[in-house]
């Protein structure tokens, strides 16, 4: 029996290791392959409140509004509105008209499976759904206050059994089967950029009505693929089709100088989009999507911060290892800033500006840039980074903790002004950061810092919604943490100092600053100018001097891409650029046999 | 006592430990865990929300009412939908226990085979230098991280020699298996060791009984007595370590899932306690507590079937 | 009763010999015993004291200047190494007496009354092992916090369901035998008879389960710093292998290879000290 067993388990090992070397049939037109490192909750673009969420819905889902392509600043231009929408003068109404022509994709929700005509009454139904009180939309934040009626409609609802659709919200009118009308309740001037986020995207009520709790599922949508089988699965990888029914759009054949110049316009005029199979795979652990990249299983990765030293010897150079194999870095700013936030609650940071100042000028932000970002992020003076107005060219904030000896003579003396020489009688501070490898990394960093001016750090990991709890609770000293744009305007930014947006808001820190609180309110309403800018950075600047924050870096993004995908601008909104990206598949053959 | 009516016996005792379970995994989770609501709001949670939020999942209610609405869908089976995916959870456990079990079970059935014969092996060469050799290596083995197999086994054997796929998922055969045969012989390799050494323990306990003396005084061959006598009578022992490692086959491995993409339960429990995503926890410890009973139900069964000696009690 | 005593004396005088006559088994605990020297001097700073001083440019190779290389912050990996020792063995020893406390009180007492109290610990240790560990792991950090004292409670309040479940056996086998009986018959009392009747019988197994425990203990913290748990502001060998994750990709192999070796070489020991003690100790293998 023993001799028997033995012989099995070696022939179940033998076929095993057989059938490892089937090769894959080889699939017809172009395939997209790409790898995402955190998993996806589902399709419905209410709850699309994270990144990785909202680029999937992005493939099926359109809004009224996009940013373009291919030009840099960040511009908005119309996707499923006609043109970009009448504003009345008072800046309150904001008239679309709606292209006509649109389908929906074809689905069993529909009559005989067939896709119907995007109307403007679909704007309003998605836009209520946005505003249910029953699906809790994790984007209300968005318009929360912001629509005439819409929030009076929720809190109606609230209480009652069911939520009536029907009921007409004087701020969101389809005026007619094409013309679509928005009435603010105060002028909002980032209003259009909701309109290019998911959250506010159209989605089919046939849909929603057939498919009930499971619509995030049965994604039904305008855009440019549809989901493989019309199912979305909860895997670790999702396959996305060709939307056989997707309208005229052609690629962009206008783009900013250095994009024409990159060659980027090779695809003007073609129709998208232009692969005919997206594969998303869901890889959360940095080797493995890494290594997958290598092995040209997938077409792009941003770069794990440690690998940059092999990939990146020096400055913005690949190794020649990997220039051979056709591998092209793309190194482009990101719309972020990372930094460590005082709790202004307590009266030790509160009332103390000379500590938090000598903290900062402690931090040494260019070895923490050389470690952890490879020298390749961009040392944050201020709150606003660059890239939008606001932001202060070539400004260096006197509190910019770079290293100098002179500047660790100056972060001493104001530590001695703030009442604590050599750190004597200043309790032991704690650091709270998001538990991952990199950040622990970045936390014994600041330890290491304020040592040099003899303050204690305590550093400690926490998951994050015990951070946030923390944060929530004030029990918090300093924090480390980051902020991403949710669109190009400083006001994002700067939102987070202002008083009344104290946690649970935005604004974690607690920090509160009447001027800054004053100049805030009046920059919120006006639109885009001259002045408004002014206003930016003038608060950019208390932001600096006034060291709320202990500044990090305003990060770099780096997408490594193998030569045979084509197209490929890295963006901070990189919802549905999908469409835009090709495949040279001949190309494909030929290098991934060098790799 | 009749073998039903104590096979039901000890089926009905579910109902307290579910109790348990439901108990424990309340006073972890809901009380004294951070708020869910906060995860699922992220970076824009205003105290307005968050409030409502907390409202429509029930958790303003007081303490007793969500314990006895816990224990409630407990027993009607009634997991609702994830918190954070919105999924349904009964979905997602069917979805995630085919790609678990793919791994867990084969690896699980050629461990069994191969460690079964080592021992067997290992406890007829007694003593000898074979032996000793065959115990230091699996208990070397042993002495290394899981984590470390994966990381040096994903990174030389999938990626450098390129012998299997470094990650990722297909369902249906053959496609699964150029992904799912590293992490197989990953955890043959960490089974292996603790399980040799285990039932050799247990075959040279047999062997010293004074029941094999005497067979062998009778002239039986060292072979017969291993294999008729010490094997079978180790049956027993093998067998309750074996079927009571079945209910967590079914878990799955949660460092393998993570870094080989395998999209099983491991992985989604995981997820679930950091975000505090409490009606898939509930459902996981749940369905755990139910196993385990029927496991160790199953094991004494399996007890009487194969020693006949063994009284039920 | 003085035979009994008698009896026991020679047992451990016997165990005794019997390891010390395997010279594996002494190399065995010379390892463990090296180690836990290792991890009182670190941790009295007579020794790399100085373990997180940069030395060197980050992620520095082993060299005959670096014997282990550098990490990322150009500190000794060998330091490093050598400063992780007291985390393991104080990880392997405190959750070794935690889980040898908590499963050998709650396991004598089920086994030795039996009856009400018997069934309601035998729920409570059903229950609490037919969670899956992780829940229970994570939920410890939510009330303590992370680092060493979540490390310390997780693993200790988790694995102590074996030992009770072997220790609550031996008990009930025991306790119906003639010696028990007879010191009922002369007037003694349950705690005395727990104590200094059942219980030496019954600690080979205590002995041999602690060992294997401190391995498991030094092994899981791994595991823990992997999901996050682990100790702050000193280097772990879980924490530095956890931060291969991000290194061996690149090539930087060897905070993972020192951090795998040293753990591999004292859990080594440990199991085989495991092993030899059952030999010596486990009174059915007597008739080898």
């Amino acid at each position: 029996m023993k001799k028997i067993s033995f012989i099995l388990s070696i022939l179940a090992l033998v076929g095993l290791l057989g059938t490892s070397c089937t090769k894959k049939a080889d699939i017809k037109g172009k395939t997209l392959n790409m790898a995402v490192s955190s998993q996806v909750k589902g399709m419905d673009p209410i709850y699309a409140n994270d990144r990785y969420s909202s680029n999937e819905v992005a493939r099926i889902y359109e809004g009224l509004l996009e940013y373009h392509y291919l030009k840099r600043p960040y511009t908005l231009v119309p996707n499923l509105a006609e043109a970009m929408p009448i504003v009345s003068k008072d800046g309150l109404t904001y008239t679309f008209k709606i292209k006509k022509g649109i389908m929906f994709q074809n689905d069993a929700a529909f009559p005989e499976g067939n896709g119907r005509e995007l109307v403007a009454e679909d704007f309003v139904f998605s836009i209520k759904r946005l505003a249910d009180p029953k699906l809790q939309g994790l984007g209300w934040w968005l318009l929360d206050g912001k629509i005439t009626g819409l929030n009076e409609w929720r809190k109606k609802y609230t209480e009652l059994p069911t939520v009536d659709y029907e009921e007409e919200v004087e701020g969101l009118k389809a005026l007619d089967r094409y013309t679509l009308q928005f009435k603010l309740a105060k002028p909002f001037p980032q209003f259009l950029y909701a309109l290019a986020m998911p959250f506010t995207f159209a989605v089919a009520k046939e849909a929603v009505a057939k498919y009930g709790n499971e619509f995030l599922n049965h994604p039904v949508g305008t855009g440019p693929f549809a989901i493989k089988d019309g199912v979305f699965k909860q895997t670790k990888k999702i396959t996305y089709v060709k939307n056989p029914t997707f309208r005229e759009k052609k690629f962009p054949c206008e783009a900013s100088a250095k994009f024409e110049k990159e060659g980027l316009l090779a695809d003007c005029g073609k129709k998208l989009p232009l692969v005919d199979r997206v594969i998303v795979n869901i890889i959360e652990e940095d080797q493995p999507r890494w290594l997958n990249f290598q092995k040209g299983k997938v077409e792009y990765v941003s770069v794990p911060k440690d690998n940059f030293d092999t990939v990146i010897p020096d400055a913005k150079n690949l190794s020649p290892e990997y220039l051979s194999k056709g591998i092209d870095l793309m190194v482009s700013p990101s719309l972020d800033v990372t930094y460590t936030a005082f709790n202004h609650d307590l009266k030790l940071f509160k009332d103390n500006v000379k500590l938090r100042q000598a903290m900062s000028l402690a931090y040494d932000v260019n070895t923490s840039n050389k470690l952890f970002y490879n020298n390749q992020a961009i040392p944050a003076q201020s709150v606003v980074p660059p890239g939008i107005a606001g932001h202060i060219e070539n400004y260096v904030s006197p509190y910019r903790g770079n290293g100098s000896p002179e500047q660790l003579v100056q972060a001493k003396k104001l530590l001695a002004e703030a009442g604590y020489p050599e750190g004597k009688g200043l309790p032991e501070i704690t650091y709270d950061c998001p538990s991952s490898t990199v950040t622990r990394q970045i936390g014994e960093y600041f330890k290491k810092q304020m040592a040099k001016i003899g303050i204690n750090v305590k550093v400690t990991q926490n998951p994050w919604p015990e951070l946030q709890k923390k944060i929530t609770t004030r029990n918090v000293m300093a924090y480390g943490i980051a902020w991403g744009a949710d669109y190009p305007d400083a006001e994002n930014f700067l939102q987070l100092l202002y008083g009344p947006n104290k946690a649970p808001g935005a604004n974690g820190s607690g920090y509160n600053n009447p001027e800054l609180n004053r100049l805030f309110k009046v920059a919120a309403v006006m639109q885009d100018s001259p002045e408004r800018t002014a206003l930016y950075e003038k608060m950019n600047r208390i932001a600096a001097e006034e060291v709320p924050w202990i500044y990090g870096v305003h990060r770099q993004s780096f997408v490594l891409k193998h030569s045979w995908l084509k197209n490929f601008v890295n963006s901070d909104f990189d919802a549905g650029i999908a469409q835009y990206l090709n495949i040279d598949k001949k190309m494909k053959i030929e290098m991934v046999k060098k790799l | 006592m009749s073998l039903t009516s104590y096979v039901l016996r000890r089926l009905f005792y579910v109902i307290p430990v579910i109790l348990g379970v439901c108990f424990l995994i309340f006073i972890i989770f809901s009380v004294v865990s951070p708020d869910p609501t906060i995860s699922m709001l992220g970076k824009h949670a205003t105290k307005a929300q968050v409030l409502e939020l907390r409202e429509a999942l029930g958790l303003n209610k007081p303490l007793y009412i969500q314990y006895f609405d816990i224990v409630k869908s407990a027993f009607t089976f009634d997991f609702g939908r994830s918190w954070s995916t919105k999924q349904e959870i009964f979905e997602m456990i069917k979805q995630g226990a085919i790609p678990s079990m793919t791994i867990t079970f084969p690896a699980f059935f050629l461990s069994v085979l191969l460690s079964v014969s080592i021992s067997l092996f290992v406890a007829f060469y007694r003593g000898t230098f074979l032996d000793k050799g065959v115990v230091f290596v699996c208990v070397a083995l042993m002495s290394i991280s899981s984590l470390v197999y994966i990381l040096v086994g994903q990174w030389f054997f999938a990626f450098k020699l390129g012998l299997f796929e470094i990650s990722g998922y297909e369902e249906g055969f053959p496609d699964v298996v150029p992904y799912v045969l590293l992490p197989i012989i990953i955890i043959i390799i960490l089974s292996v060791g603790p399980d040799v050494r285990f039932y050799r323990t247990v075959m040279l306990d047999e062997i010293y009984q004074d029941y094999v003396r005497t067979a062998r005084s009778k002239g039986l061959s060292e072979r017969k007595i291993m294999f008729k006598h010490v094997l079978k009578n180790a049956m027993v022992s093998i067998i309750t370590y074996v079927v009571l490692r079945i209910p967590f086959l079914i878990l799955g491995s949660l460092l393998i899932e993570s870094f080989f993409g395998i999209p099983g339960l491991g992985g989604m429990t995981l997820k679930a306690v950091n975000s505090s995503d409490f009606p898939v926890i509930k459902a996981m410890a749940v369905l755990s507590g139910i196993a385990t009973i029927l496991f160790n139900v199953i094991t004494d069964v399996l007890y009487v079937v194969v020693d006949p000696r063994v009284k039920l009690n | 009763m003085a035979t009994n005593e008698q009896e026991s004396k020679s047992l451990w005088h016997h165990a005794w010999d019997s390891l010390m006559s395997d010279r594996t088994t002494v190399i065995a605990m010379s390892i463990v015993l090296i180690y836990s020297v290792v991890a009182l001097l670190s941790s009295t700073g007579l020794i790399v004291s100085d373990w997180s001083k940069e030395v060197g440019p980050s992620y520095a190779p082993p060299s005959s200047e670096f014997l282990f290389g550098l990490d990322i912050f150009g500190r000794s990996v060998f330091a490093k190494t050598v400063k992780a020792t007291e985390i393991a063995m104080s990880v392997g020893l405190v959750t070794g007496i935690l889980t040898v406390l908590i499963g050998v009180t709650l396991g004598s007492i089920a086994g030795y009354y039996g009856g009400k109290v018997d069934e309601v610990l035998v729920w409570f240790y059903t229950t609490v092992s037919s969670i899956p560990g992780i829940m229970l792991l994570i939920s410890i950090a939510f009330i303590v916090g992370k680092g060493l004292l979540a490390v310390y409670l997780s693993l200790g309040l988790t694995s102590w369901t074996g030992l009770f479940r072997l220790i609550r056996g031996e008990f009930i086998r025991h306790k119906d035998r003639e010696y028990v009986q007879a010191a009922t018959a002369i007037g003694g009392g349950d705690f005395r008879k727990i104590f200094k009747h059942i219980l030496p019988n019954v600690f080979h197994i205590v002995i041999i389960n602690f060992s294997l425990q401190f391995q498991f203990a030094i092994k899981s913290e791994v595991i823990l710093s992997y999901l996050g748990l682990g100790v702050q502001g000193v280097p772990s060998w879980g924490t530095m292998i956890n931060d291969a994750k991000l290194e061996l990709a690149r090539g930087n192999w060897w905070q993972l290879a020192a951090a795998t070796a040293a753990m591999m070489v004292v859990v080594l020991a440990f199991n085989i000290l495991g092993d030899s003690l059952r030999d010596a100790l486990d009174p059915k293998l007597k008739g080898k």
